[in-house]
């Protein structure tokens, strides 16, 4: 599958910019324009104990899934 | 323009160019915008309200409003009007993170855990939802059919129901028109209060179910059960992916979350209520072997409640049951499309035309197809599928959860809107009660089926 690309400003916003259009982006903040909203954030920098709590989530969810997930089949059967 | 408060993550200097997606957000912003600044309160609420009511008049989705009378004929209304109450509360509390997170990133749910916590959490997150939302909306579908066999309507008219009313409030590309139809056809949510008030209820009884007396019977399975369904009822992944993408859809900025706090409590309290009337309707049914109705499989319950209270109460139950589940198969069906948007990394708006967005408008038009494609399957296992997603998506709701309290807490992200002391109390309250519920159902259900206990 293709990613489609991030969209484009429309032709009208290249060049000069039309006065209504210059008037409608004063309502938005900077970081709610599209292009700004496709900048990735940076990755968290978690401390010692909070990896570890996360470590304990995902056996958690492995373990009690496999167990969500064998009895519904077995009820199935 | 009131002045940006969010975190320093969020505020580096773009270039400036408008995007359909842009123009649009802008114009409903500049309603905000004169609203405000004009003084005119009412229509300033008017504009911001509809994320926060359509998440929890959402979540009053069909199999919910069954469970609930379901229970109601089982147990009567003693322990669960005032539990009911309570899981509201806690749905509340959560929503309010996400609201307040997507009005202060602009951003959903799925992509900042997917960038900010990493890929693993991020596709887990999104898997989950994907899993339990094609599940969930099986389930809406097979509501509207329960709804519609009261009108000697087939299962086919159920399905195509759901699919052209998600083309046709998708139609429009706009969030605005999204919004407000969806929000219209919510408020009928409306109508299980209607068929409360017309069982008649004995307002006594009501009012003694508030001393959460008498606590239900049975065995501790059956206890667990009922706890995790009715809080898998009202707190679920799915409404925070909604809230928090719909949130950052609509525009909404900080000098917004006044409002889109109380457009969540009065979503709340709205479902609350609504979520009773169809407890008080299916407690009607108690002492008229209600309790032989159970589940999904309880396509009489319209039937059976005629009998009882006649033929108006039966007739808005199965309206309510319709509405319930067209409203939830169009927000249920709009979450996973942000989830694919978000996490794919590509144009997630209801504003962005279709060229520029076709994976959202695809994941949203393709899950709700795939659903109402499953319920003309003959044969299908429908109802054990939906009882054990709900308990699988309750089992797995924690996670979803801890990672709303962590974004909210993220000062990096959020600013100097992060959560108060008191709501991160309250938030790990709720995360601990719902981890015991749901893993005590999900570990003794597992220590029954290999028969290391038994009862």
């Amino acid at each position: 599958m293709t990613r489609p690309p991030v969209p484009e400003p429309t032709d009208r916003r290249q060049g000069s910019e039309p006065p209504e259009e210059e008037e409608l982006i004063m309502f938005l903040e900077r970081d709610q324009l599209v292009s700004d909203r496709f900048k990735p954030v940076p990755r968290a920098e978690l401390g010692r104990a909070t990896n570890l709590a996360l470590w304990a989530l995902r056996l958690f969810v492995l373990v009690v899934s496999f167990m969500v997930i064998y009895t519904f089949i077995v009820q199935l059967n | 323009m009131p002045p940006l408060e969010t975190g320093e993550l969020a505020l580096e200097p773009v270039g400036i160019g408008l995007t359909h997606e842009d123009a649009d957000r802008s114009r409903d912003r500049s309603r905000v915008f004169e609203a405000r600044h004009g003084g005119r309160r009412w229509t300033l609420l008017w504009l911001l309200v509809g994320p926060g009511i359509l998440a929890m008049l959402g979540e009053n989705d069909g199999p919910s409003m069954i469970s609930y009378a379901e229970t109601g004929a089982t147990y009567g209304l003693g322990f669960f009007v005032p539990f009911i109450i309570v899981t509201f509360a806690m749905a509340m509390v959560c929503q309010e993170m996400a609201m307040r997170v997507g009005a202060v990133t602009h951003r959903g749910y799925g992509e900042l855990v997917l960038q900010r916590y990493g890929k693993v959490w991020g596709w887990f997150s999104a898997g989950d939802l994907a899993f339990t939302n094609l599940v969930t909306l099986i389930a809406e579908f097979v509501a509207i059919r329960v709804g519609l066999s009261y009108f000697h309507v087939g299962a086919g008219f159920a399905a195509l129901l759901g699919v052209v009313l998600v083309l046709f409030t998708m139609s429009g590309g706009r969030y605005w028109r999204w919004e407000r139809i969806v929000l219209g056809l919510a408020l009928f949510n409306g109508l299980f209060l209607v068929a409360a008030i017309l069982v008649k209820p004995q307002l006594g009884s009501v009012a003694h179910a508030f001393t959460f007396t008498p606590f239900p019977g049975g065995s501790f399975n059956t206890l667990l059960l009922l706890l995790a369904s009715t809080i898998g009822a009202t707190v679920t992944p799915w409404m925070i992916f909604f809230q928090q993408g719909a949130s950052a859809d609509k525009g909404m900025t900080p000098a917004d979350i006044s409002h889109g706090r109380w457009d969540t409590v009065v979503g709340g309290l709205m479902a609350a209520v609504f979520g009773l009337g169809a407890l008080i309707v299916g407690a009607a049914l108690l002492t008229h072997n209600g309790s032989n109705i159970n589940g999904l499989a309880g396509a009489g319950f319209p039937a059976a409640i005629r009998r009882v209270s006649g033929g108006p109460a039966a007739t808005i139950f199965a309206l309510g049951l319709i509405e319930a589940g067209a409203v939830a198969v169009l927000t249920i069906s709009a979450s996973t499309a942000y989830a694919a948007g978000e996490c794919i990394g590509v144009s997630r708006s209801f504003n962005s035309p279709l060229r520029e967005a076709w994976i959202f408008h695809a994941a949203n038009l393709g899950v709700a197809l795939v659903a109402a494609t499953i319920i003309l399957i003959p044969g299908a296992p429908l109802l054990s599928i939906a009882l054990n997603a709900n308990v699988l998506a309750t089992v797995l709701l924690p996670v979803a959860l801890i990672f709303m309290v962590m974004l909210a807490n993220d000062r990096g992200l959020m600013g100097s809107w992060v959560n108060r002391r008191s709501t991160n109390v309250i938030g790990i309250a709720i995360i601990a009660f719902i981890s015991v519920c749901g893993a005590a159902y999900g570990i003794d259900s597992f220590l029954r089926t290999v028969h290391l206990i038994s009862g």
